[in-house]
């Protein structure tokens, strides 16, 4: 490992999250409210931190960054930007605990969108920017780390994203990582922006659209408002979120291309047209139970809340305009699976991801064929190309290593106290990134009330879901940190 | 499709299955009780079914079994063992309708163990005697299926020991399937003779020994009693009972090497280690959560219970010595996870199985490790033998398979209306062959408030879940048909 070279690009980071923390700053500072005071302690604190790490590798240069080091990189990114990230909500006291705060704020970075608080409207708007913005920084980073820097890195078990794998995957976009880079957070702020522009053309005020915009983009879901979207009861505002949140969960790769004049970019596309295959045949089969069930009385009421609410957890957002706690029991398992299946590769969800499952369903049609008949040579295709047996066998696992790390929170949940419904769907929603779940976690509910033990838990699984797993994984693993 | 042969299978296996309602039918003229009658006419209708079906599949010829007979064969056993079993349910009026009596009748032959009585007390003890006999028989039905016909056909990934490929072999006991059969039915019948020798020297009474050793074997799960093992209340039969479960949920090929003198066999076999392991960890916590949740104030009735318990889960069984739905949250988890893992492979529990757990948990660990090392390659190796590729493939697509017909199991039953955790464990649990779950099936209700159209779901599974999946998923494609 380049202790040297990690630190520095870690410094970086420290650097740009304090920096960013002015934005927050100006808007406590508009307001007068005493949330002001804990950004400008967090700055102070988070770039001494930054220049510390700075000093012993300021002259490394980058070039030098190995295999090993990209782990290390990004897995410490999202637990430093984390820890102070978390730093303005503990100084200020809107959490309870450096457990809570530490919790908001992965849940930030991670664009989760799961809250420990209870009174949302009751912080500062200071406060309540940056919980918006460090799913916005957060989103930035995924796309960074998706599709720019694990294609550079050439990681094992990641070549879902590398260039060579054919078909739907995120090809380079530019063979340069930074240039790459530039060109898709362009898209990114673009989307961002013309959200904001259509909210604010219905109505919405300018902190409200541009917080629900950061949320959306970057599929986070903290929301300003105590009732999130539904607070508004607003057709327009729920029509207009719906798509930007729909179009942030397809792989950013197609944006790109889509923007270059590629007209049939989405159409040609495997794995999106999955993504909208499952978002239809789910919005369908919850209308139709929701009006079996006698949830909502009119057609017309039920897909409406179906609609937003199943692109709101596949994209793994997390907005709610209906409380689906109370829906009936088949509602809330697709919503549950969905939370599993997750938004496309190259996106800002979370997830296991539909391109992974559209890899295992084709090996397992495979697998029936070679039973029965034994000799036969069989490939499994994506996208009219051949996938390497070794990216199926890597992808396969990944969904293995995914079940078990699922399995193992839940049990470590309920060992620490809370019922299953609770322990199940919050395991789901953190590890998939998605934010609200079912039982004493629901959408009208907070993480505020599980105790800070359980908190930790959830914040390790929201990184590792975040992180493909592997990444954090790795970590622990004593040959990584070797030279 | 080779008719013929598939028509004299059958005929075997109807008259086999018509032939042991003898002991029933004993029992009944014993205490005479009018269910008498049912298990005559059931008996003459099962004998003129044979004989039709013998007729019809004179001549066949057995040179020419191909894979996709085997499928048809293997499937439609437990189907006509179940539809001939379930007469004389109905016949004698113990249940109201045939789709009752055929799902006691396939929990039975599955060795699922679900039941659909509300007072088992009631009903004369020969319909009771076919129940546990059923267990008895379908295990020994899964001890030949899972040891001489499942490597024969070469699904799950459990099967790569045809023509010596080197894999995942379960151990060729000799070249000959019906020798394999005889030397494994003999542990199989030793087992349970033991068994009732140690329960009627307890105290049980000879109707009750022969029916719960026949149930503990064959891991089934069906008693004569309401309130199943909880009824006597004894320390001794609790763990006698413990005890065979535990050796049952085992590979029996093990049992039979150790009775050669082979002493040391199940400490040196790896698979046998896991499930050891597992069942010990599980023993352990839930006894400690036992005890500090105050449900038991001793460690020994805390160990004795929890034990009892974990291992009647494991291995699929289904008995109970207590109201586990009383326990914590932290237990019932633990439970519909032990459901998926299962018991070990050549045993007559059922779930993903012990060996197919220590296989992804390797590959897993291949995986993370290869990720490290890019070009490096990582053999991973179960039992001694290297994984061939194929093998890989074939475990890790069952595995998937598993969890998607769990998933869409769960919400076919909760689209008919079954409450969340209702439908969930239920397909879990009849998926696993276990029997009871938690909600409206836990261990003191049963399925009899089911819908109708949920039992036939739950019929499906559980012949799914014994048949490993494929075999039954097979015979769903046209081609399996064709002549």
């Amino acid at each position: 490992m380049h202790f040297r070279l990690v630190s520095k690009v870690l410094s970086l980071l420290s650097a740009t999250v304090s920096l960013s923390m002015v934005w927050p700053l100006f808007w406590a500072l508009r307001d007068g409210t005493g949330d002001a005071h804990a950004f400008v302690v967090s700055m102070v604190f988070g770039l001494t931190f930054s220049g510390l790490l700075f000093v012993p590798g300021w002259r490394e240069p980058y070039k030098d960054l190995g295999v090993k080091d990209g782990y290390i990189v990004v897995g410490l990114t999202w637990l430093i930007a984390s820890t102070i990230g978390a730093l303005p909500y503990y100084l200020h006291g809107c959490t309870s605990s450096f457990a809570g705060a530490f919790f908001e704020a992965a849940s930030g970075f991670t664009t989760t969108g799961a809250t420990v608080l209870a009174d949302i409207e009751a912080c500062p708007r200071g406060i309540l920017f940056w919980r918006s913005l460090t799913h916005w920084l957060g989103g930035m980073g995924i796309i960074v780390f998706t599709l720019a820097l694990l294609p550079f890195l050439g990681v094992r078990g990641m070549e879902l994203y590398r260039a060579e794998v054919p078909g739907p995957v995120a090809e380079k976009v530019t063979p340069r990582i930074h240039q790459t880079a530039l060109y898709l957070w362009g898209i990114y702020t673009m989307l961002t922006l013309s959200e904001s522009v259509f909210l604010m053309f219905g109505g919405m005020n300018f902190f409200e659209a541009v917080t629900h915009s950061f949320g959306t983009i970057a599929t986070g879901g903290f929301s300003p408002l105590n009732k999130s979207i539904g607070q508004y009861g607003s057709l327009y505002f729920e029509t207009v979120i719906t798509l930007f949140m729909f179009l942030s969960g397809a792989n950013f790769a197609l944006h790109y291309r889509f923007l270059r004049g590629d007209a049939r970019a989405f159409a040609r596309d495997e794995e999106f047209r999955t993504y909208v295959w499952i978002v239809l045949a789910s919005v369908g089969v919850i209308t139709v139970d929701l009006l079996l069930r006698g949830n909502y009385g009119s057609l017309w009421q039920a897909l409406r809340h179906s609609g937003f609410q199943v692109v709101s957890v596949m994209t793994t957002t997390g907005y709610i305009t209906a409380d689906f706690e109370y829906w009936p029991a088949l509602s809330q398992w697709i919503l549950l699976l969905l939370m599993v299946v997750g938004g496309c590769a190259g996106s800002t969800g979370g997830g296991v991801k539909v391109l992974r499952f559209l890899l295992l369903s084709r090996h397992s049609r495979a697998e029936f064929k070679r039973i029965l008949h034994p000799r036969m040579i069989l490939h499994v295709r994506v996208g009219g190309k051949i996938v390497d047996d070794a990216v199926v066998g890597s992808v396969a696992t990944f969904f293995v290593l995914y079940m078990t790390i699922f399995a193992a929170g839940v049990l470590t949940l309920t060992a620490l106290g809370l019922d299953v419904l609770s322990a199940l769907s919050g395991a789901a929603a953190t590890l998939g990134n998605v934010g609200p779940a079912l039982g004493v976690l629901g959408p009208m509910d907070n993480f505020g009330v599980v105790s800070e033990g359980a908190l930790w838990v959830f914040s390790a699984l929201m990184l590792l879901g975040r992180l493909e797993l592997y990444t954090l994984l790795l970590l622990l693993v004593p040959g990584t940190w070797r030279k | 499709m080779n008719a013929r042969l598939i028509s004299k299978v059958m005929a075997v296996l109807t008259g086999i299955v018509s032939a042991a309602m003898i002991w029933p039918l004993l029992w009944a003229l014993h205490d005479g009780t009018a269910d008498a009658q049912a298990f005559v006419i059931s008996m003459v209708l099962g004998l003129t079914l044979s004989g039709l079906l013998l007729f019809a599949g004179r001549n066949a010829d057995f040179k020419k079994v191909r894979i996709q007979d085997a499928f048809v064969v293997v499937s439609l056993s437990w189907v006509v063992a179940s539809v001939i079993g379930a007469l004389p349910y109905y016949l004698h009026g113990m249940v109201p309708t045939y789709t009752d009596a055929f799902y006691e009748a396939m929990s039975g032959f599955t060795t699922t163990g679900g039941s659909v009585l509300v007072d088992i007390e009631v009903h004369p003890r020969g319909l009771l005697f076919w129940r546990a006999l059923t267990h008895w028989i379908g295990g020994m039905g899964i001890i030949v299926l899972s040891l001489a016909i499942l490597p024969f056909i070469g699904v799950g990934g459990i099967h790569l020991y045809k023509a010596e490929v080197p894999g995942f072999a379960v151990e060729k006991l000799t070249p000959r399937l019906h020798r394999t059969a005889l030397r494994l039915w003999g542990v199989y019948i030793l087992l349970t003779a033991a068994q009732v020798v140690l329960l009627h020297l307890g105290g049980m009474s000879l109707f009750e020994s022969l029916a719960h050793s026949f149930s503990t074997i064959a891991t089934g799960g069906l008693s004569p009693l309401n309130r199943s093992i909880a009824h006597y209340n004894s320390a001794y039969f609790d763990w006698v009972i413990t005890f065979f479960m535990f050796i049952s949920g085992i590979n029996f090929v093990l049992h039979y090497r150790f009775l050669l003198g082979n002493l040391g066999i199940h400490g040196r076999d790896e698979e046998c280690r896991v499930y050891s392991g597992i069942v010990l960890f599980s023993i352990v916590t839930t006894a400690v959560v036992l005890l500090r949740s105050g449900v038991y104030s001793t460690v020994s009735d805390a160990l004795r219970y929890g034990a009892f318990q974990v291992v009647s889960v494991i291995t699929s069984t289904g008995f109970f010595t207590a109201d586990y739905e009383q326990w914590p949250a932290y237990t019932h988890f633990l439970f519909i996870l032990l459901m998926f893992l299962g018991g070990s492979t050549g045993s007559t529990a059922g779930g993903l199985k012990a060996l197919r757990v220590l296989a992804l948990a390797r590959l897993v660990r291949a995986e993370t490790v290869s990720s490290l090392h890019p070009r490096g390659v990582f053999p991973v190796r179960v039992r001694g033998r290297i994984a061939t590729s194929e093998a890989r493939a074939s475990i890790t697509t069952f595995f998937v398979l598993y969890m998607a017909i769990f998933a869409l199991g769960a919400a076919v039953l909760a689209a008919l209306g079954l409450d969340f955790i209702t439908a969930v464990s239920g397909s879990a649990s009849a998926l696993g062959n276990t029997g009871p779950g938690f909600g409206a099936i836990g261990p003191t209700d049963n399925f009899s408030a089911i819908p109708m159209a949920a039992k036939w779901v739950l019929c499906l599974l559980m012949l799914m879940g014994r048949l490993e999946l494929y075999t039954v998923l097979l015979i769903a494609r046209p081609s399996v048909w064709k002549g």
